[in-house]
């Protein structure tokens, strides 16, 4: 008896670790593949600054830390960006996933060091804690590139320079999104993603600057956590209590996509009715842009390979490397949704 | 005469049994991946291995008393935190901080549990939920992590080192050398046996079960927030992720290391076996390199699988 509770019991737990992972997943949100632009922010890095010694990209070995399972769109095409940039480039890559376990992340770090990683590339699992990560790799003088999310350690000391996209960008580009889709009027709702997390805190941010001097009302915001079915149950909800909603926009594509089925349900039609814009570049979502039923997505770029790359060579060379590097990101609407299907994830 | 006779053999058998996967596991990889055996990569392992080894001794008693304890994961992160936030008001606050709320909540779950009959499963799975809510709630939701100053004497506990080997390895296998002894060698160590053994009978012979409950689960969430302290030591932040589903990796290694769900039996070498043999299949993976790491959690699996399998068999 004892035995079958403690399997229920675990089955419980497994399935809550998973639902807390999902979120922290797709928080990351993801983009698409145009040409990066960079933008420099603070004084350089420079490898004299460093003392680092040159190690030239092509035939090197490469060590890549993931951070979490290769389970959802924005991670798979992480890691493929990477791998495909690394075959480009003559690179032996070596690529470790901590399946979102701070401890292996660590580890697995000072294992690509003790495997002959010369260059590092590293998506962390969270902001804080990868110090002695970070440690190890200065010890043998390794430049460590951070990508998607940004870690609390020192630039240029503990890391070379970090790549990501501006979360605050993507927030005000989704407002002129929708700003154009509605003319400027009308009583939006916020799907927010989960609490807590700069991700969410940037993405509101941005949108709310960004409908700030339009007629746009924000009637309603609540979180949903990066989740389809919470972002359909918030939904429903919100259609109940304000039923006068003409726009919604969820922080990322999962909560937009619950937020569709929520409205077709209420015998709404979203992209007529209602306007829904999100964040992130999912295949899903963009192929609903195409659809006509969903009103724009702005992309959040999960292909950092070729900018990874270009920095460390241009850090080989002795060049100036900015403190952090801005990934570009795409946006999909009706006008080009069809066209670009193909840059989604 | 002849039971016990089968109980002994059982139990080496089950001893070894690990011992002996954990040895051609190491043997292995020694000679395939010419980089397992530097030194670097053994005082990782072995650091990696010395957090959850101290979660694992207490949850070895808890086990051996036929009990579980699930909230093991979470007192773990919460230490972490409340060390972090501590440790800008010095070492020792850094210290005792985890181990007194961690503690405390484990001699709750132990009074609950011992007292009330409710099955520990239960209770511990609500301070699981308990925990990382009040985790959630001191860090505004994760938003909030509390950072240790660099140069601050705590963290030394946890980044600092003898002969290249961190101060959390040591610590680890003093406790367990220490836990062993308590265990084997004390009254405290027999009511443990007694209560998994046959707890109907303990009580009848006087064997005080209540309070050897109330000790191990107190035991349990104090080593608990010890690893979270030292894990915070080592992070130099009290990071609010770690520990989801900790408490089953120190379930498995438990039982891996050969003690009884069932309770009545076991040893803390085992579990320190138990807690080399995961640490080396996820080291070996990472050596392999091209093997996807969810095979970790499948490789993991399968062993504990066999193990509790011949548990079962053996135990016949």
């Amino acid at each position: 008896m004892s035995r079958m509770l403690l399997i229920a019991a675990t089955a419980l737990l497994v399935t809550a670790c998973t639902s807390r992972e999902s979120p922290q997943t797709a928080a990351s949100g993801g983009p698409a593949a145009s040409a990066a632009q960079q933008q420099s922010a603070g004084p350089g890095c420079t490898r004299s600054r460093t003392g680092y010694p040159q190690v030239d990209v092509k035939g090197a070995t490469v060590g890549f830390s993931q951070s979490e399972k290769e389970a959802n769109p924005f991670r798979t095409a992480e890691t493929q960006s990477i791998r495909d940039e690394a075959a480009k480039k003559g690179v032996n890559l070596l690529v470790t996933n901590a399946q979102s376990d701070l401890n292996k992340q660590i580890s697995d770090i000072k294992s690509l060091l003790d495997r002959g990683a010369k260059l590092l590339i590293v998506a962390p699992l969270n902001s804080d804690g990868l110090q002695p990560a970070f440690d190890a790799a200065k010890a043998k003088q390794v430049p460590v590139i951070t990508i998607d999310r940004k870690v609390t350690s020192q630039p240029c000391t503990d890391y070379l320079t970090f790549i990501g996209s501006d979360f605050v960008e993507q927030g005000k580009r989704a407002a002129q999104q929708m700003i154009k889709a509605t003319g400027g009027s009308g009583k939006v709702a916020i799907l927010l993603g989960s609490s807590g997390n700069n991700v969410t805190v940037d993405r509101t941010k941005g949108f709310k600057d960004g409908i700030a001097n339009s007629g746009l009302q924000v009637v309603a915001e609540q979180t949903a956590e990066f989740d389809r079915s919470k972002g359909q149950a918030v939904m429903e909800q919100l259609i109940q209590s304000n039923p006068g909603i003409t726009a919604v926009y969820a922080e990322n594509d999962e909560m937009g996509l619950g937020a569709v089925t929520a409205l077709k349900a209420a015998g709404k039609t979203p992209g007529k009715d209602v306007k829904i814009v999100s964040v992130d570049g999912t295949r899903s979502a963009v192929q609903l842009v195409a659809d006509g039923s969903y009103t724009a997505v702005i992309e959040s770029n999960p292909r950092f390979g070729p900018l990874a790359f270009e920095t460390l060579e241009k850090f080989a060379r002795g060049d100036e490397i900015p403190q952090s590097i801005v990934i570009s990101d795409d946006e999909y609407d009706t006008s080009n949704a069809a066209q670009k299907l193909g840059n989604a994830y | 005469m002849t039971t016990l006779t089968a109980a002994t053999r059982t139990k080496v058998l089950q001893r070894q049994g690990a011992a002996v996967a954990l040895t051609v596991m190491v043997v292995v990889s020694w000679l395939t991946f010419p980089r397992f055996g530097s030194l670097d990569n053994l005082r990782d392992l072995a650091l990696q291995g010395s957090f959850l080894a101290v979660i694992a001794l207490g949850m070895t008693f808890v086990i051996i008393t036929g009990g579980i304890d699930l909230s093991v994961g979470s007192l773990y992160a919460l230490g972490g935190v409340l060390a972090a936030w501590g440790s800008q008001h010095g070492f020792l606050t850094a210290l005792l901080l985890p181990l007194v709320v961690c503690g405390g909540i484990g001699l709750i779950n132990g009074l609950l549990i011992a007292r009330t009959n409710m099955a520990p499963f239960i209770v511990t799975l609500a301070s699981l939920l308990f925990a990382r809510g009040l985790l959630l709630a001191i860090t505004d939701e994760g938003a909030n992590t509390y950072q240790v100053a660099p140069d601050s004497a705590f963290v030394e506990l946890g980044r600092g080192t003898v002969a290249g080997f961190g101060y959390p390895i040591f610590i680890a296998a003093a406790l367990c050398v220490l836990g062993g002894a308590i265990l084997n060698r004390t009254g405290f160590g027999q009511n443990v046996f007694a209560t998994g053994g046959a707890e109907q009978s303990a009580i009848l012979m006087g064997v005080p079960v209540a309070r050897t409950k109330v000790l191990v689960y107190t035991m349990s969430g104090t080593l608990a927030g010890l690893a979270g302290a030292l894990t915070a030591a080592y992070l130099q932040s009290g990071v609010t992720v770690i520990g989801v589903g900790t408490e089953l990796d120190a379930i498995a290694v438990v039982v891996i290391g050969g003690t009884l769900l069932t309770g009545g039996m076991g040893t803390v070498l085992g579990t320190v076996i138990g807690v080399g043999l995961i640490k080396v299949i996820q080291n070996v993976i990472n050596q392999i390199g091209t093997l996807d790491s969810n095979y970790q959690s499948v490789v993991s699996g399968v062993f504990l699988l066999i193990v509790v399998v011949l548990q079962r068999i053996l135990r016949r």
